[in-house]
């Protein structure tokens, strides 16, 4: 027996000479012209901004917008923060109750078909509108965000969840049952991993829509936060502080959108995904 | 394809005495469609048995009714004396795909069943396989790291962890290019020998059916039925060379006048 024992390095070795020369000219232009493309936009609006002297309520320049951030620095971030919190919270049961959601939608016909037109419905309600009732409902502040946050991100959870559950392979199913498998152990060692690329799919969206969830709560259900901040800066017409708290908003949600991809990639190092970056490493685990 | 000269249940060790397996009238009807029309066989512990016959003629369907996996419409199958009524705890199978888990490293993969059977301590009866099948230098891979031939060797590791009494392989190698075919073909008859496991084989090869079998039964098509019982003389260890002595070729003929009486063509 000969064959075999060299193929993965021997797979691994071409591919990743080839790329590397190739990779860093790929990685300065994917850096570089979205960055140029960034400057030219903010160019165009300080110049227009300034020749012709649109006032500072109606719209900021861009150096203005960063001038207000650097004086209201503090004040920001303790805000972000709250809404952070409430984002962050409000997810967690998002993510909690989308998983047995899922789960159970997955296990049982009957359970699929009585619990499923209500979480169709409960989403296609358009939440803004109802946002007010949240206000009626768990009162004033936090909680009320919170829920909020989870009216805004379960259903993505939910759906993946169940699209995940589902596409496990039936033959791997039909191999465990053989050796013996309980119900629960087929769920943990075949369904939940065949899942999980889904999931996290699924768990990456509702990240990125807690944050809207919770600033939206906060306009109608919070003195705290962002989402309120925003309001009494238009109400102000402080237009420059607006300005600021959603561009400090903005670069939270992309840092938080490259938190949940560098999450994934922990989470699901052997996914189809991935390979190609394994390569480029080297091969090397 | 010696493997460090060792023979392989040397370093395995043999498993438990292996069962017998008997058919009486086992009969499987899917609705309308007859998929085995009543058929009877035994199987002695021990035994490497062949069942070679035409795509869709019940041979798989045969294979998931003795593993428990379905029950038989009529008939009656036991192993080792007891009538089967779910699932068999002492088999090992081998599929035609090796459905290996993606998450798994190749190590996690061959100790799946021990962990699904709840058995600790298997971690050098692992070890010693991987080494025995020639990919102990990749259990830390990804499945996706490995060729078809060692995915189906770590197939064949993972049915043979829990030294089973039986092992089925269902159209193992059928997805092989035909030389490593050939190195599947003298890898399983050299386990057969070292773990002692009873070996049911189906195959649409029928020189694989004979090279890796003590006796090989014969199906038809569909309906599937028993055609023929035959008998293996040749002595283990065996090479690749035998399959052209005018011995085996003989047998070969037999079959394949089976399959051109009964108006088959068979690849």
């Amino acid at each position: 027996m000969t064959t075999g024992t060299t193929e993965a390095p021997g797979i691994a070795a071409p591919v990743q000479a080839k790329d590397r020369s190739s990779g860093a000219v790929d990685a300065f232009a994917g850096v570089m012209w979205p960055m140029l493309s960034g400057l030219i936009g903010l160019a165009l609006w300080e110049g227009l901004v300034r020749l012709f002297k649109i006032p500072i309520y109606i719209l900021p320049a861009p150096t203005q917008i960063v001038a207000t951030i650097g004086q209201h620095w503090w004040y920001l971030l303790s805000q972000l923060a709250i809404t952070t919190l409430a984002a962050a919270l409000g997810l967690v049961i998002a993510v909690v109750f989308g998983l047995a959601a899922g789960a159970a939608i997955t296990a049982s016909r009957l359970i699929d078909r009585m619990l499923t037109p209500w979480l169709v419905i409960a989403h296609a309600v358009p939440k803004v509108v109802i946002a007010p009732l949240f206000l009626v409902w768990f009162g004033f502040g936090l909680q009320s965000e919170m829920f909020f946050v989870v009216a805004f991100t379960f259903f993505p959870v939910i759906v993946n969840t169940v699209t995940g559950l589902k596409s496990a392979d039936p033959e791997q199913i039909l191999m465990v049952r053989a050796m013996g498998a309980t119900p629960s152990q087929i769920l943990r060692k075949i369904q939940f991993p065949s899942a999980l690329a889904s999931i996290c799919a699924g768990i990456k969206l509702a990240v990125t829509l807690a944050p809207v969830g919770a600033v939206i709560g906060e306009f109608v259900a919070s003195n705290k936060g962002l989402g309120h901040l925003l309001i009494r800066a238009v109400g102000d017409m402080d237009t420059s502080l607006a300005f600021a708290a959603v561009t400090v908003f903005s670069i939270f949600g992309v840092l938080l959108w490259r938190l949940a991809e560098w999450v994934e990639r922990r989470v699901l190092p052997w996914h189809p995904s991935q390979r190609e970056a394994f390569l480029l490493r080297g091969g090397v685990n | 394809m010696t493997v460090g000269g060792h023979l392989a249940g040397e370093i395995v060790g043999r498993g438990p005495a292996s069962a017998s397996i008997s058919l009486r009238n086992v009969e499987k009807v899917y609705g309308a469609v007859q998929a085995l029309s009543p058929l009877s066989a035994e199987l002695r512990p021990g035994e490497a048995v062949s069942i070679v016959g035409p795509s869709g003629c019940g041979k798989s369907t045969l294979m998931r009714l003795i593993a428990g996996l379905e029950p038989p419409t009529r008939g009656d199958i036991r192993v080792g004396g007891a009538p089967v009524d779910g699932p068999l705890a002492n088999v090992g199978i081998v599929f035609q795909r090796d459905l290996l888990l993606d998450w798994r490293d190749v190590m996690g993969n061959v100790l799946l069943p021990a962990e699904i059977k709840g058995l600790a301590g298997l971690e050098p009866r692992a070890r010693a396989l991987l080494q025995e099948f020639d990919v102990a230098s990749f259990a830390g891979a990804y499945p996706w790291q490995l060729s078809g031939g060692m995915r189906q060797r770590v197939a064949i590791a993972r049915a043979l962890l829990t030294r089973p009494a039986q092992l089925f392989l269902d159209e193992p190698f059928s997805a092989l290019d035909a030389l490593t075919r050939d190195q599947m073909n003298v890898l399983l008859q050299q386990v057969q020998t070292s773990e002692g496991v009873t070996t049911l084989l189906i195959t649409h090869s029928i020189s694989e059916a004979i090279f890796c079998a003590d006796r090989v039964l014969v199906m038809s098509g569909r309906p599937g039925s028993i055609m023929d019982d035959i008998a293996v003389p040749f002595a283990r260890p065996r090479r690749l060379a035998l399959r052209e002595t005018p011995e085996f070729t003989a047998i070969g003929r037999r079959i394949r006048e089976h399959f051109e009486k009964a108006g088959v063509l068979v690849g």
